[in-house]
């Protein structure tokens, strides 16, 4: 009678033996790693359609960061400036620039720019800007230092854990509401006692609940 | 106890109501709806996983996309509110829209506008709706061909010059109702150019008979306006004002603040056919078909004056039905004389309407609780109009036939066959929101601009003049009435904004842009009512004109307007076909409503199709036995059987306009009815959601109100419900778990006030609009899918042919404090917040359905399918930005609309001040126009939720659960006239 299996598939059990339970744990692995606040975007850094620097405009010529996103002590959202904003002062400086050409179009042609989202999150987070700048949280905070950043780039994890740490322990990410903006301020000896302070002055106490920031 | 029973099944334990209320979901309720089994959905979804594989791991792309040039006072993220007016059934609402990024989401009252108060009601709400309705029509057509608007210029530029040289002869308009000054000062311009042209107006529905009643009465041209709040009696002789009447808004709020005090309560008597939200809130309802009540009116009169009411003329007659409720009804009337009220419903005939004028007047109501204001410049629909016009039609003297919105070719009456002359003549050109049944019959169709892309003006009931601002550039280039009036006067093209501010020019005087400014902020004119007149000398004699109506004999068919559709021109609304109508609960369809008596004697169950004869004609449509439906009578909504309304209204019901002609627009006698064999699946909500009987809807008399049981229908203490036990003889209440304590920021509660509301259904549209709730179709309804977020339950007690009483219970989430549904779920995705809210988190809901299992007040809602997937783009942009649109697999519930309690919150905690009471308002709140329900903080003692709690008719749901619901209730009470209830 003839062998129904050729004898190279002798291995087979033992390949499958070992392969299937590896490739188990390679999936579990993956979804693991995948889904979890570990993998995050940060270092995400996409190509604008105009290579603005913050470093210049923020950091070198110090333009207050409100003077483009103009909602953030307002609106959830800290808005994008129109391209009417660009214009207040490319009309004059760096008029002819090639790399401004895309800003002159859509100022003439009255078509919005398309800038890319650098710090994404889930649609079902609902994020306030105005509340967080309210309380005394420094752009820095979870922006980085925009103000030495050619490109700009996501610096941190922007996971929910990451929002817990702070929401559960605030004291070290406050400063008071005039340094905001500040990229270069830091905190003093003493700000252990004066965060203390802040939070029970500025009535600061941040949701953890699930509504606080998803619903 | 009083038994509560919500439907026929219920009330006598049928086999197929018992399958439904052991069942948390419906049988089939997990199946999809083409029926794929979940077994072969497994084996599909398998085969497409191992497909789909390790595909697109990374995040997509997004764009941020700012302005070039930003709108002034705009920030986004930031919602504006504009005032402007909804033109509604010759009335003007007042509304406040909500627009995000220039998006209009969300209706509001304007709590400036003396028609609205701040409150609104569905068909408000669905403006939002209609705005976005994919099907809307997006271009100019002719004999169905693509035009632009340039070629219609042209095209009417040779019409115009011929009916110039012929002074318009042969030139006809059929305009909507309207009460708007520009509306009419242009179509006064339009008959001094075209002297031979006619202009007439047609609505299906509408005020003609009450006008022509108080013409009658009166000899003048007037309206009334109703003053509830001063009444301490009110007579309804079939009129549904808390529902139908154009002015419901504002008398549903007087009525309400009317029932308050229970030591100074009106008490409200209606004499009804078929039964309605205002039959239902009465402390004593007659039902008596509507082809009786003229004679009732007189039977009335007759007794009137027995008790020394000067009623000249009346010499006995009439038909009685009731001695005792008639008497008792008289003498009520009389003792109040002053201080009562007769309201007569639209369908009855002026005959009706002027005696109960004369009535009002005997009484010394008139002035009082009902005042009359002059009807001012509205075009105002009226039959004959119509009538001679499709007489015109027939013998081919109509050259051009203009339509500006409506739907003659399919609610015109039935006798005029509208649609067939109509195409005769020459040139038919239509102006329309949809490409409909008119359209069908026109050889040009023009989009019509809706009311929030158009400038415009209109005047509500009492004279208030409004101007009708704009929200959003027209999405589809239509034009509005006025601008389409003004070209065809002048075959120019002129923009509504010039033509409404012309005007109001000699309206506002001197400094008018700043006047004009101001009343466009407020939404109303300040100073605006007309002064109201006193009734001129009433016409007594009319009285005794009713002798001539004789007693209905045999069946009559009374054709209502839809509490959900209203005439049809809401039938593409998915919204509203989903909407169960207030009284029947009843989805997706109407029917022929019919009384328990007559449909044993006839052997008619639900759903059993019949077919329903007038003279000649006949139509078939589904039945339903509605409890306290008139015997004799059988009613039938309007506005269904579309055949062109769009993908949600196409073929949905059945159409009751085919028998409804020009001398039976309200109701028709010798009407026979006989099965026609066959049945069909009638989408009704009343078995979902089932309570199983337990006590959950309470009443008393205002005799036995703050007393324990006496003379009330409720056994049970007031104050039972919320002490520590679970009632009486009931061992203390101890929790299994440490019960958590509330002692910071807000602690939200809401109560419902059942003896404010009304049923209208406003808070339903309001939180579905509000909170991005799904319309699931009438297949899911039938599967008990339906997914609104607050229902209203209606109970009845008694027996079916005479129903004893009937209570409306809105419920939403309880926000329980020892929620059941937490305990239950395996993945923590509904938790407790710090304000007390029981908050639902869906990207973390694995659909485990648990919670709903185990929710004693059956309000979590299930997305057994992905509802929101296909959503069309332009019904996309009706989306709150704020709530999240959720996805198949997840459940929903009430959230307290947590997204305006944290804009509140955080608003006055970016102003550095305390939030105020009344500053978070949830939808369904700020939508009640009765104001039945309250919210607010209950750790501050002084604002109104407090209060309200405090009250002793406060109980809440199961409280023997010990699940602490933040959501109480105040129980009903009944103002019963001694005389009746001995």
């Amino acid at each position: 009678m003839a062998q129904i299996f050729p004898e190279r598939l002798n291995n087979l059990p033992l390949a499958v033996g070992l392969g299937a339970p590896l490739g188990l744990i390679g999936v579990v692995a993956l979804v693991w790693y995948f889904g979890s606040p570990w993998y995050t975007q940060v270092g995400y850094q996409p190509t604008q359609p105009v290579p603005y620097s913050h470093k210049l405009h923020a950091g070198d010529m110090e333009i207050n960061c409100r003077y483009c996103h103009a909602a953030v002590e307002t609106s959830a959202v800290a808005s994008i400036p129109p391209t009417q904003v660009c214009m207040n002062c490319h009309q004059l400086a760096k008029k002819d620039s090639a790399l401004l050409q895309p800003i002159r179009d859509s100022a003439a042609s009255q078509q919005p720019m398309e800038w890319v989202r650098v710090h994404e999150l889930a649609d079902y987070v609902y994020f306030n800007h105005a509340s967080h700048v309210h309380a005394g949280v420094g752009c820095v905070e979870c922006h980085g230092r925009i103000d030495q950043m050619e490109v700009v780039k996501q610096e941190k994890p922007l996971s929910m854990s990451w929002c817990l740490d702070c929401h559960r322990n605030p004291g070290p990410h406050l400063r008071p509401p005039d340094q905001v903006t500040n990229m270069r301020w830091a905190p003093s000896a003493a700000h252990d006692e004066l965060s203390a302070q802040w939070i029970s002055e500025r009535h600061i106490k941040p949701p953890t609940d699930c509504w606080g920031c998803h619903r | 106890m009083t038994d509560y029973w919500r439907s026929l099944g219920e009330l006598e334990g049928s086999p197929e109501f018992e399958a439904v209320r052991h069942r948390e979901f419906l049988e089939g309720a997990a199946d999809t709806p083409d029926g794929i089994s979940r077994r072969t959905m497994l084996g599909l979804m398998g085969a497409s996983l191992s497909l789909s594989g390790l595909a697109a791991c990374r995040r997509p792309v997004e764009k941020i996309v700012p302005y070039v040039q930003a709108p002034e006072d705009m920030l986004p993220g930031i919602p504006q509110r504009y005032a402007t007016t909804m033109p509604f059934r010759g009335n003007a609402l007042g509304l406040l829209v909500v627009s995000n990024e220039g998006r209009p989401t969300k209706i509001e009252g304007n709590e400036l506008h003396p028609a609205t108060q701040g409150a609104s009601n569905a068909f408000a709400q669905n403006a939002i709706y209609e705005l976005y309705d994919p099907d809307r029509s997006r271009v100019v057509l002719q004999g169905g061909a693509e035009k632009t608007w340039a070629d219609f210029l042209t095209y009417w530029k040779t019409l115009h010059a011929e009916h110039v040289a012929d002074a318009g002869a042969g030139l006809a308009i059929v305009t909507e109702p309207s009460t708007s000054p520009t509306e009419a000062r242009l179509v006064t311009l339009l008959k001094q150019r075209f002297s031979q042209a006619r202009v007439v107006t047609w609505a299906p529905l509408g005020n003609e008979n009450r006008q022509a009643g108080l013409r009658a009465a009166t000899g003048a041209e007037i309206e009334p306006v109703y003053a509830l709040d001063q009444a301490r009696v009110i007579l309804s002789l079939d009129g549904d004002f808390l529902q139908d009447d154009p002015d419901a808004i504002r008398m549903t709020r007087a009525y309400s603040a009317g029932r308050r005090d229970p030591a100074a309560m009106n008490r409200l008597y209606v004499a009804e056919s078929t039964l309605s939200i205002t039959g239902i809130a009465a402390d004593h309802r007659l039902a008596i078909p509507s082809g009786a009540i003229a004679g009732f009116t007189l039977a009335l009169a007759t007794e009137l004056g027995k008790l020394g009411v000067s009623v000249a003329g009346v010499s006995g007659g009439g038909t009685v039905f009731d001695a005792k409720w008639l008497s008792a009804v008289a003498k009520d009337l009389k003792a109040n004389a002053g201080t009562s009220v007769i309201i007569a419903g639209a369908q009855q005939p002026p005959e009706v309407h002027a005696a109960v004028a004369a009535l009002n007047a005997a009484l010394g109501n008139a002035g009082k609780t009902v005042s009359y204001a002059s009807a001012g410049t509205a075009a105002r629909s009226r039959v004959a109009d119509l009538q001679a016009l499709a007489g015109d039609l027939k013998a081919g003297k109509i050259k051009t036939l203009v339509m500006l919105g409506g739907n003659p070719a399919y609610d015109a009456p039935a006798d005029l066959d509208f649609a067939t002359v109509a195409a005769k003549a020459a040139n038919r050109i239509r102006v329309g929101l949809f490409v409909d049944e008119t359209s069908a019959v026109a050889d040009w169709h023009l989009p019509q601009a809706h009311f929030l892309e158009s400038w415009g003006d209109a005047r509500a009931i009492g004279g208030p003049l409004s101007v009708i601002q704009p929200l959003i550039e027209p999405l589809f280039a239509g034009h509005s009435v006025i601008e389409v009036l003004a070209l065809l006067e002048s075959a120019e093209e002129k923009p509504g904004y010039d033509l409404v501010r012309e005007t109001w020019k000699p309206v506002l005087g001197g400094d008018f842009d700043k006047r004009w400014e101001k009343t466009l902020h407020d939404g109303v004119l300040a100073g605006s009512e007309l002064a109201a007149q006193s009734l001129p000398a009433a016409d007594m004699s009319t009285i005794a004109k009713l002798a001539s109506f004789k007693a209905p004999q045999g069946l009559e068919l009374v054709f209502l307007p839809s509490s959900v559709v209203y005439d049809g021109s809401a039938s593409n609304s998915a919204w509203m076909q989903e909407l169960p109508e207030p009284v029947s609960k009843l989805t997706w369809d109407n029917a022929a409503l019919i009384s328990k008596t007559d449909a044993d004697g006839l052997g008619i169950h639900d759903g059993d199709l019949v077919t329903l004869a007038l003279g000649d004609k006949s139509i078939s449509a589904a039945a339903l036995v509605l409890p306290g439906q008139a015997v004799g009578s059988v009613g039938i909504a309007l506005g269904y059987g579309r055949t062109a309304a769009g993908r949600a209204g196409n073929g949905v019901g059945f159409n009751a306009y085919l028998l409804r002609t020009t001398k039976t627009l309200g109701f028709a006698s010798g009407l026979t009815v006989t099965k026609a064999g066959g049945t069909h699946v009638l989408a009704v909500t009343h078995e979902h959601w089932s309570q199983e009987g337990r006590d959950i809807v309470r009443e008393k008399d205002v005799a036995g109100h703050g007393h324990s049981a006496a003379g009330g229908h409720d056994e049970h203490d007031a104050h039972d419900a919320h002490d520590e036990h679970g009632g009486h003889g009931h061992p203390p209440l101890v929790s299994p778990w440490p019960e958590r304590t509330y002692e910071e920021g807000p602690q939200w509660a809401m109560t419902i006030d059942l003896n404010s509301c009304v049923g209208c259904n406003a808070c339903v549209i309001a939180c579905q609009s509000e909170n991005n709730i799904p319309s699931v179709g009438k297949d899911q309804v039938t599967r008990g899918r339906e997914m609104h977020w607050i229902r209203i339950d209606r109970y009845f007690s008694g027996r079916p042919e005479a129903p004893e009483s009937i209570v409306f219970q809105p419920v939403p989430c309880m926000h329980c404090e020892n929620a059941p549904c937490e305990q239950v779920c395996p993945v923590a995705a509904t938790v407790h917040g710090e304000t007390g809210l029981n908050e639902m988190v869906y990207n973390r809901c694995i659909g485990t359905r648990y919670c709903s299992n185990n929710c004693p007040y059956k309000v979590r809602r299930f997305n057994f399918y992905n509802f929101t997937k296909d959503t069309p783009e332009t019904l996309q942009m009706a989306y709150n930005p704020d709530v999240t649109v959720r996805a198949r697999g997840v459940m929903e519930k009430c959230s307290y609309c947590v997204q305006r309690l944290t804009r509140a919150t955080r608003d006055a905690k970016l102003g550095n001040r305390d939030m105020q009471d009344g500053e978070a308002r949830t939808a369904c709140q700020q939508a009640c126009p009765a104001q039945a329900i309250e919210f607010g903080d209950i750790r501050d003692p002084k604002s109104r939720v407090t209060a309200s709690k405090a009250s002793p008719r406060r109980y809440d749901l199961l409280a023997e659960l010990n699940s602490k619901p933040r959501t109480s209730y105040l129980s009903r009470v009944r103002n019963p006239n001694p005389e009746l209830s001995a």
